[in-house]
């Protein structure tokens, strides 16, 4: 069959299964959307597990009369232990500029922190955990051993704020899972629907074509161009939310679970768009190679 | 159901198969439409034996025969000119020659006036015209009929004489099925040769020059220009002998 007929009949099709089209394009849709939200929720999860391996965990706070060489020393020697990343001593200037950044951001106003000195902070030392599922455990563990050092006068183990994060987070990452998983489904479901409706919808012309001595391939090629062309406007809806509200949605989140991190947060690339684009037009192609159905050339009769 | 049947039919002669009902004739019709593999036997077509052709060759054969089947298969949500556009879209027309074509096919069965309608609106009577408009539109090198006279009576067969006459004065060859013993006698006045068939035999002696086309066919020795098409049977054989462009 002429090219131009192959065109025409791509019209046809499209213009008496419109609804079909539609959700078609939809399906396509949810799969980019499924198949982007994993892939952006792994990234997402990966954020997350860096920002909690990068808090500081535990806060020594040193007597007035520790000197400054001393809680140096005492940083190198917990530097050194197995499960600690880094231990820095934070300067009572640092301190005190660290609070006056913090309380200006959040709209304190400069008069309320002018009657504090630098020299009412104690110095002290933050001390990052390597990366652990028990991270609260061994944060506590670490924060009773050196209650017992000489100098030390407080210890702040942040394991309560560790724990309620990695609960907002366990849960976040599970919450996510459950909607990715449902989501799948969805989009299973809606695929099978589309293919099963096309080939009930192609099968009679299928089998007039093949009376008249088409060939299968232009018999299947119609259907194979709307659907992958289907294909590629779900596709790159899916691709476009997920590009343009993937973003605003995890700071909205990451803000309601109280998780500050410098680290960007993830977005889909154009060369992941490219690739996902590429990988559903090819989807669309197959599924529409066999949701036509042939009728044997003979015995249909 | 066919048993023992041989014949042939050449380029711009028309064959008449007679017989009632269950005789075989709509058997016979397909196996030479290629909408039926026989259990045994050949069709032959342009000198090759289309029943050992590769499934993937059969559509450049089927695309020259023009087969109105007694239930023809339409897409029931297109109008009549798109369905008969149809067949001449496989064929490789453009669309301005193939909508000529189809309006001319119409006007030659008295459809015209049907032709915007949707086929699924239609009638099982006038389907089968727009199947007769469908298998004479062009034409092709073969047209095959099932009980042509869809509309009954003297106006039906007269449509159908009509439309299967003009199709063989422009070269095709026609084989037409029926148990309507006048029109059978209408085309043979049109100039056709008549073939009678009972339970699934040929009876009495066949048209003189059909013979050498069997032997033709038997011996698999084809006519100058290579155009033969044939079949054979279950239990028998079949050869049909007309004009065609062949298989690409």
């Amino acid at each position: 069959m002429r090219a131009v007929w192959i065109a025409r009949s791509v019209r046809e099709q499209v213009r008496d299964h419109r609804l079909l089209v539609f959700a078609a394009i939809l399906a396509f849709c949810l799969l980019a959307l499924a198949a982007g939200a994993a892939w952006l929720g792994t990234q997402t999860a990966a954020r997350w597990r860096t920002f909690v391996g990068q808090n500081v965990h535990v806060i020594v706070y040193l007597a007035d009369n520790v000197e400054r060489e001393r809680a140096l020393g005492l940083a190198e020697i917990l530097g050194r232990a197995s499960t600690v990343a880094e231990a820095t001593v934070v300067e009572p200037e640092t301190a005190f500029a660290r609070l006056e950044t913090s309380a200006f951001g959040s709209g304190v106003a400069r008069t309320s922190l002018e009657s504090l000195e630098p020299s009412y902070f104690p110095r002290s030392i933050e001390i990052q955990l390597v990366p652990a599922a028990d991270l609260a455990g061994r944060a506590a563990e670490l924060a009773g051993r050196l209650r017992e050092v000489p100098g030390v006068v407080q210890v702040d183990a942040m394991t309560s704020g560790l724990a309620r994060l990695s609960v907002w987070i366990d849960l976040g990452r599970r919450l996510g899972e459950g909607m990715l998983a449902a989501l799948a489904l969805v989009t299973f479901a809606s695929l099978m629907a589309v293919f099963l409706r096309s080939r009930r919808a192609a099968r009679q012309r299928s089998m007039v074509l093949a009376q008249l001595g088409d060939t299968a391939a232009s018999i299947r090629l119609p259907m194979c161009l709307w659907m992958a062309v289907a294909a590629l406007v779900g596709g790159a809806a899916g691709a476009a939310l997920l590009r343009f509200g993937w973003r605003p949605l995890l700071s909205h989140v990451e803000r309601s679970l109280g998780i500050v991190s410098t680290l960007p947060l993830p977005l889909l690339g154009l060369r992941d768009l490219g690739i996902g684009l590429a990988i559903v037009l090819l989807f669309g192609l197959v599924l529409g190679y066999f949701a036509t159905p042939l009728a044997r050339a003979r015995d249909h009769a | 159901m066919l048993d023992s049947a041989t014949l042939g039919v050449a380029s711009g002669e028309l064959i008449v198969v007679e017989g009632s009902t269950a005789a075989g004739k709509s058997t016979l019709l397909e196996v030479a439409a290629l909408a039926r593999t026989p259990d045994r036997g050949a069709v032959w077509f342009a000198g090759r034996n289309t029943v050992a052709l590769q499934p993937a060759s059969l559509p450049y054969v089927r695309r020259n025969i023009g087969y109105a089947a007694a239930e023809p298969l339409f897409e029931p949500e297109h109008s009549v000119l798109d369905n008969v556009m149809l067949a001449l879209a496989v064929r490789g027309d453009s669309p301005s020659v193939a909508e000529t074509a189809a309006r001319e096919a119409l006007t030659l069965v008295h459809a015209s006036e049907l032709a915007a309608r949707k086929v699924g609106s239609l009638s099982s009577g006038q389907k089968r015209l727009v199947a007769l408009a469908r298998a004479v539109a062009g034409p092709p090198p073969v047209v095959i009929a099932d009980e042509p006279a869809a509309l009954g009576g003297e106006e039906g067969r007269a449509v159908a004489v009509s439309a299967l006459s003009a199709a063989r004065s422009l070269g095709a060859a026609v084989l037409c099925g029926t148990s309507d013993t006048a029109l059978a006698d209408r085309l043979v006045r049109a100039g056709g040769r008549r073939i009678h068939l009972a339970k699934g035999y040929i009876v009495g002696a066949p048209p003189v020059d059909l013979v050498p086309s069997v032997a033709a066919v038997a011996g698999r020795r084809e006519e100058p220009g290579g155009r033969i098409i044939a079949l054979r049977s279950h239990r028998g054989e079949g050869v049909m002998e007309g004009a065609t462009k062949g298989p690409r």
